[in-house]
Order: C-alpha cells, then sequence, then structure tokens
C-alpha cells in the first residue's frame, strides 16, 4: 500500500486528483432559515418584557431587564391597537409600573402624565416607592384609528451618572387598552 | 511506537496518550465544533469578493492590513479558501480547527515529555492545557484560528529544535527554520520563536545556544517590517504602555492563566474563593519550580520563560486584554504542571496526594468556564446565523427591495452587522431600524451603531413606495412586521445624519448627483440635498466623504456650503487629504426649524475620462452634531 501510495504514477494521480477537486467550482447555494412570514396584529396591551413588544414601543424605552420589565427615560411612547368597541364605548388605560427606592431618595415625588391624540390625561404624582397603575379613561373620540400613540412624561428622571448611563424614569411591567 | 507482541495493556497505553488529550478536547469543546460564524469572522469571509484576478489574490493575502498584520495562512488564505469552497458552511473550518489543536496536544504532550525526560508530564501538559479556559475562542471563534495556527508552528519548530539537539542531524534544524520562516504566516507572535530557542538551548543545551541567533535577525526584521507599514499607536486600545501598567497587566493575566477567563466562574462560589484558589495554585506551581531550579534543572525555568515570552508581546496593551492571548503562553505553564503531577506521582503519598488536589482545583476552576463560554460561544453564532440566514430568505422572498431589522439587541448587533455578513448572501441593503441604537450598548473602539441605521422618515418613505420590508430579529427567527410597522405612527422628520450613498435616502439629494459607485456618491461642482436642522445653538454641519487626488493635483480645493441660501465659512481641503471631515459651523438661527436646504460647491472640477461626467467630491456622511 506504501509503495502504491509513493509510486511515482499514483502520486500523478493523486495530484491531478488534487488540482480537479481544486479547480471545481463550487455551486453557489446559499442557505436560508425560514422566516416568519404571516405578520404579527397590533396588540392592545403590550408586555414590555416580551422582545416581540418592541415594535409598538416606539420610543423611550430600553432594554428587557430580567426577562420582564424596562427601564424607561423621561418621555416614553407606545402604539397600541384599541379594543373592541372601543371608537363607541371608549378605553381604559392601564399602565403597570414601579416606582424604583433609588428614584424617590433622590427626587422625592414623580408624576407621570400621558397625551392621546393632543388631549392631556390628568397627571398622577407618586411620593412612595412601589407598585401602581396609572390608569385614565380614553374618550371614544381618540380611538378612531387602528393605532393610537400614546406619549407618556415624567415630571423628573434621574440624569445619568457613572452608574448608569442612561436618563432613568420608571420600571414599566405593562402597557394596555382595555374595553369598557 | 509499535506494541511489543503480547502487550495489548502497552497498545492501549500508547493509544492512549496520544489519543485521551484530543478525546477531552472534543468532549468540552464539542460547541465549537457545532458553532457558525460570529463577527470578525464575516469580514474575513468576504475578503475574496473582490478578488478578481491572480494580483488581486497576491494583494489580499499578502499585502499587510490596516494594523500591519500579515496573516494569508491562518486568515486570508483560510478565509478564502474556505468560503470558495463551502461557502457558509462552518463545519470543514471547524474540522481544520480541530485538526490543528490535536495536532498541538500531540507535539505539546511529546515536548513535554521530551524537555522534562518523564513521558507522564507530557500527557498531563496536554490536558492541563485542554482545561484552560484559554482555548474557548479559538476552538471556537473561527477568526482566532491564527492563535491555533500559530501554536502549530511554534511547537513544531521547537520540536525540530528538539530533535536536532537529540540527533545531531542538520535536517532537523533545517526543518526548524523553515517551520519558523513559515510561522510569520500565521501571527505575528511567531517572533518570539528565537527567544524561545535561546532560552531552551541556554538553559539546557548550551552546544546549541549560538546556532538559535541568527533566528533573531529575522525576527528583527520582521519587527521593523511591521512598524515601518503600521507604526505603532499612540493612542486608542492598540496604543501601547510602556510602563508600571506592563505588570499590572501581566498580573491579571496570570489569574487567567492559572484561574479561569475575568476569574470568572458559573458556579455559585463565595468571592473570596477564586482568588484563594488561584493563589493556591500559584504557589504550587512556584514551589515546583523552586525545587527544580535546586536541583539544577534548568528546563524548569525555561517552561516559565515560555509564558513570559508568549505573553510579553501583549503586555504592552492594558487597553486591550483579550482572553485568548494566554493561548500560547500558557502552555509553558502546562508542562511545567505536568511535570509537577508526574514528579509527585514517583514521589510520597503526601506529595502525590497535595499534586492532585492542586491539578483537582485548577481543573474546578477551568472546566465550569470552559463548558460555560463554549455555550456562550456557541448561542452568539446561531444568532448570527438566525440573522443572516434569515435575511437570505428574506432577500429571496423580497428581491430588490431593503431590509430593515428591529428588535437587534447588543449582542445580535456586534456579532453581525459591522462586519457586513449580509453580502455574503447576497443581501447588500439591510439597516437597523431608528430607536435601535438606544437598545445597542456603546463600543466606539469597533465602530458607531448609528451609521447602519435608516432614518424613520426614510423608512417610512420606503415602506409607501414598497422598497422596504420590515423583519423583528429578536426571536428565533426572523418574523415579517411589515404591515405592523407600517402601520405604527410615527414622528417622521428630516434625519439630522444623511449618508449620501444609501439608496433609500436618494429622495433628500437633489438631481445634480451622480448614481451610487459602490460605497459612496460623486458629485459634480454643486450638489444639494435636504435634512433635519440642529436642535441645539453651537451645532455644526459636518461633511465626511473623500476625493481624487487628481483634483488636488493642481493645488487646494475651496469648499463652500450654504443651508438655507446663507454661506457659511468656507473650507479648503489640500493635497494628502483626499479623505476628509470638515465642519461647518450652523447658525443659531437654525435651530429647530425642522429641516434644512443643503447647497455644497467646490471651486474645481475634474475629469476621468473616458466618462464625459464631471466630478469633485463624493460623500459620504452630512451629520449635523
Amino acid at each position: 500500500m506504501t509503495h502504491l501510495l509513493w509510486d511515482r504514477r499514483a502520486a500523478g494521480l493523486w495530484l491531478i486528483a488534487a488540482l480537479a477537486l481544486a479547480a471545481c467550482k463550487r455551486k453557489e447555494t446559499i442557505k436560508v432559515q425560514q422566516t416568519d412570514e404571516e405578520g404579527p396584529r397590533m396588540a392592545s396591551t403590550v408586555h414590555t418584557g416580551d422582545p416581540k413588544s418592541d415594535t409598538q414601543l416606539v420610543s423611550g424605552f430600553y432594554g428587557i431587564e430580567q426577562n420582564s420589565w424596562r427601564w424607561t427615560a423621561q418621555r416614553f411612547s407606545v402604539v397600541l391597537r384599541p379594543p373592541a368597541g372601543g371608537a363607541q364605548r371608549g378605553a381604559t388605560l392601564n399602565l403597570q409600573l414601579t416606582v424604583p427606592d433609588p428614584t424617590i431618595a433622590r427626587l422625592k415625588t414623580v408624576a407621570i402624565s400621558a397625551n392621546v391624540g393632543g388631549t392631556m390625561l390628568p397627571p398622577e404624582t407618586y411620593t412612595q416607592p412601589g407598585q401602581y397603575t396609572y390608569t385614565r379613561d380614553i374618550a371614544p373620540n381618540l380611538l378612531g384609528s387602528e393605532a393610537v400613540r400614546i406619549d407618556f412624561q415624567l415630571d423628573k428622571s434621574l440624569p445619568p451618572s457613572s452608574a448608569d448611563a442612561r436618563e432613568l424614569g420608571v420600571i414599566v411591567g405593562s402597557v394596555g387598552l382595555d374595553a369598557k | 511506537m509499535n506494541a511489543a507482541p503480547g502487550a495489548p495493556g502497552r497498545t492501549l497505553r500508547i493509544a492512549a496518550y496520544w489519543i485521551l488529550p484530543s478525546l477531552v478536547c472534543l468532549v468540552l469543546y464539542w460547541r465549537g465544533l457545532r458553532a457558525w460564524f460570529r463577527a470578525d469572522d464575516f469580514a474575513w469571509l468576504g475578503a475574496g469578493l473582490d478578488v478578481r484576478n491572480f494580483g488581486d489574490l497576491l494583494r489580499i493575502l499578502f499585502v499587510p492590513a490596516a494594523q500591519g498584520t500579515i496573516r494569508p495562512w491562518s486568515e486570508t488564505g483560510f478565509f478564502m479558501a474556505g468560503y470558495k469552497l463551502f461557502g457558509l458552511t462552518a463545519v470543514p473550518f471547524r474540522v481544520v480547527i480541530f485538526a490543528t489543536q490535536f495536532i498541538n496536544l500531540a507535539l505539546v504532550a511529546s515536548i513535554g515529555a521530551r524537555i522534562t525526560g518523564m513521558r507522564a508530564a507530557g500527557f498531563w501538559a496536554a490536558l492541563l492545557w485542554v482545561v484552560n479556559g484559554s482555548l474557548v475562542e479559538p476552538l471556537g471563534w473561527v477568526c482566532t484560528y491564527n492563535q491555533v495556527m500559530c501554536g502549530c508552528f511554534l511547537l513544531l519548530a521547537f520540536h525540530f529544535l528538539l530533535r536536532h539537539i537529540e540527533t545531531g542531524r542538520g535536517r532537523y534544524y533545517a526543518y526548524q527554520w523553515i517551520t519558523f520562516l513559515l510561522g510569520f504566516g500565521a501571527l505575528e507572535t511567531n517572533l518570539i520563536y528565537p527567544a524561545l530557542a535561546a532560552a531552551y538551548t541556554f538553559l539546557c543545551a548550551r552546544k546549541y545556544f549560538r546556532r538559535t541567533l541568527p533566528l533573531f535577525g529575522v525576527s528583527a526584521i520582521y519587527v521593523a517590517a511591521h512598524l515601518a507599514v503600521s507604526p505603532a499607536q499612540k493612542g486608542g486600545v492598540y496604543a501601547m504602555h510602556f510602563d508600571g501598567s506592563i505588570l499590572r497587566t501581566l498580573a491579571t493575566y496570570w489569574t487567567w492563566s492559572v484561574g479561569p477567563t475575568y476569574v470568572y466562574t458559573p458556579l455559585q462560589l463565595p468571592d473570596w474563593m477564586l482568588p484563594v484558589s488561584i493563589g493556591i495554585v500559584t504557589l504550587g506551581l512556584a514551589a515546583f519550580l523552586a525545587a527544580k531550579l535546586r536541583q539544577g534543572y534548568g528546563v524548569a525555568l525555561f517552561c516559565l520563560l515560555w509564558y513570559l515570552a508568549a505573553i510579553a508581546p501583549v503586555l504592552p496593551l492594558p487597553d486591550h486584554m483579550t482572553e485568548y492571548y494566554v493561548f500560547l503562553p500558557v502552555i509553558g505553564l502546562c508542562w511545567l504542571g505536568g511535570w509537577g503531577l508526574a514528579a509527585a506521582w514517583c514521589a510520597g503519598t503526601a506529595t502525590r496526594a497535595a499534586a492532585v488536589a492542586l491539578a483537582a482545583l485548577y481543573g474546578l476552576m477551568g472546566v465550569p468556564e470552559v463548558i460555560a463560554g463554549t455555550k456562550w460561544n456557541y448561542q452568539l453564532t446561531v444568532r448570527a446565523r438566525t440573522a443572516v440566514e434569515g435575511v437570505a430568505r428574506a432577500h429571496e422572498l423580497n428581491p430588490g427591495k431593503a431590509i430593515l431589522l428591529d428588535g437587534v439587541d447588543t449582542d445580535l448587533f456586534w456579532n453581525s452587522f459591522p462586519y457586513q455578513p449580509f453580502i455574503l448572501v447576497g443581501a447588500d441593503q439591510v439597516y437597523l431600524a431608528a430607536g435601535s441604537q438606544q437598545r445597542i450598548a456603546a463600543h466606539p473602539e469597533i465602530g458607531d451603531s448609528v451609521r447602519f441605521v435608516l432614518p424613520m422618515d426614510a423608512a417610512a418613505q420606503a415602506l409607501e413606495r414598497g422598497e422596504l420590508v420590515v423583519y423583528d430579529a429578536s426571536g428565533p427567527r426572523l418574523r415579517n412586521i411589515t404591515a405592523l410597522y407600517a402601520a405604527i405612527p410615527r414622528e417622521t422628520k428630516l434625519p439630522e445624519r444623511l449618508d449620501a450613498s444609501v439608496p433609500l435616502n436618494a429622495y433628500l439629494l437633489g438631481p445634480e448627483w451622480h448614481q451610487i459607485d459602490e460605497d459612496h456618491r460623486w458629485m459634480p461642482q454643486r450638489a444639494t440635498l435636504r435634512m433635519g436642522a440642529p436642535k441645539r445653538p453651537g451645532e455644526k454641519l459636518y461633511l465626511g466623504g473623500g476625493t481624487s487626488s487628481e483634483l488636488l493635483q493642481k493645488g487646494p480645493v475651496m469648499v463652500s456650503v450654504a443651508v438655507n441660501g446663507m454661506a457659511l465659512p468656507p473650507a479648503t481641503i489640500r493635497r494628502g487629504e483626499e479623505s476628509f471631515e470638515l465642519s461647518f459651523p450652523l447658525p443659531d438661527a437654525m435651530v429647530g426649524k425642522g429641516e434644512m436646504n443643503v447647497a455644497v460647491e467646490v471651486s474645481r472640477t475634474f475629469h476621468a475620462a473616458p466618462d464625459p461626467r464631471e466630478f469633485s467630491l463624493h460623500f459620504g456622511v452630512f451629520e449635523v452634531r
């Protein structure tokens, strides 16, 4: 076997085979991974810990933390689908938020307000750390389109620091429009 | 290595001696074998896309890269050949990497046995190397193959030196030279080989010491050439610091060498446990080294010198500490440790127990980190694969359309976008959705995510024209969210950053501009565009572009910019400034205007025969900041 391998003729054949292999033009095929082409519907409630909520969290939200929530900046906006019958009966806006200890320790109070289609919703002021739901009624005339943008604003936020380069507002778990 | 007749046990032992370290390597790093590509891999895979003739091939293989590196075997050649033959199938790359590492392990065992005179020492040295966390990236990330290949050249050259010393045959000396010279095509670290050869011969085979000195000449020439091509950087992460930081960097690398990388373990351990364990292993090694030196074994010092010589080139880089930089240096410590284990096994029970305890401690620090590290690396490559092959499918379903990716996070972005992976699947227009940059951690030393963002206004316009599809990249497969994305009302305003070379931004450019030419767009003498106005007083308009040396041959050219008809102080481009960034202070009156019309005019133009068009500058980016 050794003789065969190192025999001149055999070596020539090996060389030709190697050159032929090298000269072979690879068939240009690009591997693809299937994509999910059935697009999602816009949701009336988004859970900020769900990566799929990204599209509806228009601005002011940071990355998901602990798979369940996100910090916001001082201003943040979402787009929600009005619930069925919303254009006739109106809806309730529910924002599940947490006001953390450090925020109250440094800012003393935090007030949140919202704007829907140019209409300001009454603000709410929090003086203690904890979990809250900011709830407001939305009039039917503001829910006529397929998508409603809601802009939230805090009166204060923690400025960027060496510990965290982000401007930090509150922690939001979910935000939704519920049918009345 | 033939077994004596009637000695099947010996055959088995010999087989285990050579195979077991590789098998353990396979068991620990199997995820590396299955991993795909990520980050820099894509840039190397695309290196051959511009090759049109043999001259191009030689240029790419042998002309130094921007950092002065010439790595034709381990990077350019390896990736180009692999991509040519196998495309984006990673397995053949992985097989080559693992095969090279198996050779390395055999060489470590063989050399360890030769220099210590104990066969078991080589075996244990190979095993100690396998469980070191520094192997995670070389065996899991294709672009760090240079480490594995460089190890192969260094070890092989040293093997030939040992054979030369053992046999006195000149051919081994020649083989050593050939291997050493070829090693420069793998990694610059190869230049330390003369120091290794000189150290060993000086300590253990003085007669051959002078024969190693000519090797230094080659390394010196290489260093001089390298510095000529790529002068030492004064700033940035590659800036070299020759001060006390060298010792601090060495101390940190030492902890990564005898303990886990970054002194991290996935196990829930008290904070003190890892530092104390690293200290114990260090003391054990130091005690064995001292004992051997007292007994007159110079080779023990050689093991330490191997470590120091191999780590020395990266010690002046405290701002660029990388986990795999200890991959080659630790070989020296593994020989020392392997020798210690083998020697202790022949000593009394107490010594044996102490040595086994030390080895177990080292293994317990390394193995959990290796498993976690290989998993982390594998998952990163899976995410990159999902994005790249998903984009390939999206491109196939939507030919001619640009693709906008939403939900891209820090890990996915830094392991894909900056290295242009999508070109490899034929999709040259892939962008980040506006706002993504806020969710991507900054790494200015690598790049800026903003340059991949398609401004909201441009995306909205492209969606209306049906030129854009939007996919959500946050899940395990890409999800088409075009309809949802288009339905969401957003504030659209003209972008404050406009890349003239992005086709979807063309609606913001005046009619004077020429067609896109690969990654830039030329303008004639005068061109106009629309973009967002400044938000704050004091902001400037930055123009990042380039021109041809032909334009500057006849002297400087003046660049005049007018904003909404107001002329700004002109700027000048001189010879040697073919690539430029010009800045123009914007009048405070523009603040809050929303948008502005910009007109750029150049004092001179040129023609590139036979093209009848008039050229002046090419862009590039216009940015208000």
